[in-house]
């Protein structure tokens, strides 16, 4: 483990600044050099399957490592670590990514070239502060420690309840559900309230060495550094025995399904109405198409050009948002609008509209090129952020498809509306979800 | 260009005031593929009462100036999104209660795009129908908000803080409030916010100073400006007591939430002082309630608090107030805890140790704000607004010293300036 040889890999092209990937300790470690930024960004990716039995306990995780680790076994003592680092950034995530559902260990720290008279190295400091937060986390009798499962426990809960209280995400996630409610994506990445209260310190701490053996990990560093610089500094660092080799995402193919339209309303005490409609897209990011799919998505309600956001808000002021969302890794189309509740009618059959119209080809060539231009320039704006520039790559990783940023700018110029309108009929509506108000007829 | 040159932080600002009073700021990026412009009025939903020099004083109803925000995007020959769309640009605009703010990002067609900004915010064009047809858009913005109780529980407490101050007033306005807004309204409020010596651009990213300073200088020399007399502004006097102490807002939650919240009322002279006093007071919010603090990890440990636990501290020229909380089991026990605390530090200040701790994150996490085009160009303007220089923020920090910080604790909490905002299901 400390001094093998790493074989760097360069991934796209030689001109920008480049992720620099290797195999290392049973994990990939990317490394992007570049000098753009005041900080040295860092994340940790750790993916397991998506599924019912580990779901709470994997969300759990992540919570209780926030707690302390062997060094800074207190709370406070931990965060005051952190403080001392110049106020270093350190968060987690916990998302779903089609089969997938991954926690994310974020940190951020400040390049010492910025602040003066700092005898340590910023970015080794922070490194060790992730690799002893990750495997010498605060243990009692072979188990985490009780009380910080115990009290993250109870903030899982509060979490997974809090969702209801921001409506358009409630819905959002409500319309998924009822969609994918035969697949593991119905699942909230939080996992499910009712696992929670039986979760013990010995159980989960046995689920959190499994994850460690099993799971598919990556390591990214972006900043002021060199591959070789890093390598050197991992020295030591990141001691996960066992582990043979990073372990591949394995790209799950979606079936084709029969789809039949289904309706859900649900009643709560709200002003507004939320009207979300869920689609199949039959596309995924590994797909030769996927370019031609993130071009629909645009046309249809990605930006404020978009069928939508021109015809639902602009031309019938029935709302202040209406847009969509494609989701590349497990090939679904989400579309969520805010209205009157009276107006459901209205606004549905003014979506359903817009979807038709691109099925039949009714897009200028203005709204074409005016979409690429904007994907296009999001996917540019997306140097300029480290952990934007992490995510990106992830895409690859957790795909199998290397698909450079320029490589997809160049087939989103070349794709034509032939290709978008052979998304858009492949496009199937499977689900209409609306949250309305208690009151009037149903 | 005058070149501002900040060391600490190796960053260049170049800057100049245009003949008709617009201020110009560019800062350039190197190595950065965006470009972050924004083109900014001095300009808020606060200002619903002002007189221009020489002319009569004019009430507007509230919600005005982000209707008017809305109203920019649409000119004559249809949508500005779409001008911006065709030049791969995403543009926006947002109002907040002391400025208004339209921008673009873009990684190409920069000077297109740029045009684009100063003209169409230059140029407004109102109609009946255009007007009518925007109330039904923000009447759901509107009710959006209703619907949020985050939202809810933050101006339940700037209304039970502030009795005549208009941030107690709802950026958006009220359904009633937008339903008398008329083109002539607007056309009044462009009238009089809009003028160059009222506004800035600040431009960030990779982009030749130079060249900006031409464009933008060839495109004002362009309109025909009079010169402005001075606005003024009228905000009412904000009496010493608050409107109530306990202010209960019905909702459905999962978790009640619970912010409290002190009002300053006394004035700040912009510039260094209130440089001085916004570092100070972000210090002092810190040391006190960041999830480092010691009565952080003990509302937590308590079962009281939750991750979603904030504070935050705003200085404005006539008032500042502080805001501290969120979601939490027992809201009535939460304040009493807060409220000790509170006074603890009150009398026994913080120590040296948690103050140089804190100075460290205070300045780390501004140098990590530096990373972002979009932050630097909304915070520069913000600071400025308000009379100081967001760059001159680190030093500040660097130069306070323990004393400053427990001297604002004792100004700062005062319980007679104190209210609370609850969001409750029951």
């Amino acid at each position: 483990m400390p001094g093998r040889v790493i074989e760097w890999k360069l991934m796209e092209e030689m001109t920008m600044p480049t992720f620099s990937t290797a195999e290392w300790n049973g994990m990939r470690l990317h490394v992007l050099p570049t000098r753009q930024f005041k900080t040295f960004s860092i994340a940790m990716y750790i993916g397991i399957p998506l599924k019912e039995e580990t779901v709470t306990r994997a969300a759990l995780i992540p919570h209780v490592l926030r707690r302390g680790n062997e060094r800074y076994p207190e709370t406070k003592q931990f965060r005051e670590r952190l403080d001392d680092l110049y106020g270093a950034g350190f968060g987690f995530d916990i998302v779903k990514r089609g089969n997938y559902q991954i926690i994310i260990l974020r940190m951020d720290v400040v390049n010492d070239a910025f602040v003066s008279g700092e005898s340590e190295s910023l970015l080794d400091a922070a490194l060790q502060f992730l690799s002893d937060t990750v495997t010498r986390p605060v243990l009692e009798q072979g188990a985490f420690r009780a009380s910080y499962v115990t009290s993250e426990k109870e903030t899982l809960r509060k979490r997974i309840e809090a969702i209801v209280n921001n409506k358009i995400q409630y819905a959002a996630e409500r319309c998924i559900a009822e969609m994918c409610r035969d697949e593991p994506y119905r699942l909230l990445a939080l996992g499910r309230v009712d696992d929670v209260e039986d979760i013990d310190p010995a159980g989960l701490y046995a689920v959190y060495e499994d994850m460690l053996q099993c799971a598919s990990i990556d390591l990214y560093i972006v900043g002021d550094t060199t591959p070789e610089a890093v390598q050197a500094l991992l020295d030591g660092k990141f001691g996960l025995s066992g582990r043979a080799s990073a372990v591949p995402y394995v790209p799950v193919r979606e079936e084709r399904r029969n789809v039949e339209e289904r309706e859900v309303v649900e009643r709560m005490d709200v002003k507004q109405g939320k009207l979300n409609l869920g689609l199949r897209a039959n596309v995924t990011y590994a797909d030769d198409d996927y370019p031609a799919a993130l071009i629909y998505n645009g046309i249809l309600g990605g930006f404020p050009h978009s069928k939508l956001f021109i015809h639902v808000r602009e031309r019938a002021s029935l709302a202040y948002y209406a847009s969509s969302r494609f989701d590349g890794h497990k090939g679904l189309l989400m579309i969520q609008t805010g209205i009157e509740i009276a107006n459901k009618e209205k606004a549905e059959s003014i979506i359903r509209k817009q979807l038709e119209d691109i099925r039949n080809g009714v897009v200028s060539d203005d709204e074409l090129s005016k979409t690429k231009a904007m994907i296009i320039n999001s996917l540019r704006e997306n140097d300029d952020s480290a952990f934007d520039q992490i995510g990106y790559h992830f895409n690859s990783v957790l795909s199998g498809k290397e698909r450079s940023k320029q490589e997809l700018i160049e087939a989103i110029q070349a794709t034509g509306l032939g290709s978008v309108v052979d998304i858009a009929r492949n496009v199937e509506l499977d689900t209409v979800y609306f949250l309305r108000d208690k009151g009037g007829a149903s | 260009m005058k070149q501002l040159r900040y060391d600490h932080v190796q960053e260049t600002l170049y800057y100049e005031q245009l003949d008709n009073g617009l201020e110009l700021y560019v800062l350039p990026k190197p190595g950065f593929s965006k470009t972050y412009a924004t083109f900014t009025t001095h300009y808020g939903s606060i200002d619903n009462h002002f007189q221009i020099e020489g002319e009569e004083p004019v009430q507007v109803p509230d919600g005005i100036a982000h209707f008017l925000e809305h109203k920019m995007f649409e000119e004559p020959d249809g949508d500005v999104f779409e001008k911006f769309s065709a030049k791969g640009a995403s543009a926006n605009a947002f109002t907040s209660f002391d400025r208004t703010t339209y921008l673009f990002s873009a990684t190409d067609h920069i000077e297109d795009n740029l045009t684009t900004l100063l003209n169409f915010v230059q140029h407004p064009h109102f109609t009946e129908a255009s007007v009518d047809k925007e109330k039904g858009i923000i009447g759901q913005e509107i009710n959006m908000y209703q619907d949020n109780p985050d939202w809810r529980l933050y101006y339940g407490l700037l209304d039970a803080l502030f009795q005549r101050h208009p941030v107690r007033i709802d950026i958006a306005g009220t359904i009633e409030s937008i339903s008398r807004i008329t083109p002539e309204t607007l056309y009044k409020c462009h009238e009089a916010f809009y003028h160059p010596s009222n506004m800035m651009v600040f431009v960030v990213g990779g982009v030749d100073p130079q060249r900006i300073s031409e464009l933008v200088k060839a495109n004002q020399d362009a309109k025909v400006y009079n010169r402005q007399g001075e606005i003024r502004r009228f905000y009412e006097q904000e009496p010493e007591p608050v409107t109530e102490q306990r202010k209960v807002t019905k909702l459905p939650v999962a978790l009640p939430k619970c912010l409290i919240g002190f009002k300053e009322i006394d004035g700040t002279p912009p510039g260094a002082a209130a440089l001085h006093k916004e570092a100070a007071s972000r210090i002092m919010l810190d040391i006190l309630f960041s999830p480092s603090s010691e009565s952080y990890q003990s509302l937590y440990d308590e079962g009281l608090i939750t991750d979603n636990f904030g504070l935050e501290y705003n200085l404005y020229p006539d008032i500042a107030y502080s805001a501290i909380g969120g979601d939490t089991k027992d809201p009535d026990l939460l304040v009493e805890r807060l409220k000790s605390f509170i006074a603890r530090y009150v009398e026994h200040g913080v120590s040296e140790e948690a103050f140089q701790r804190s100075k460290r994150k205070k300045i780390g996490g501004l140098l990590r704000m530096m990373n972002s085009p979009e932050t630097i160009g909304n915070e520069y303007t913000k600071f400025k607004f308000r009379g100081m220089d967001w760059f001159e923020l680190l030093p500040a920090y660097e130069s306070l010293t323990l004393d400053d910080v427990n001297r604002r604790i004792r100004e700062h909490f005062d319980m007679k300036r104190m209210s609370v905002s609850i969001v409750t299901s029951s």
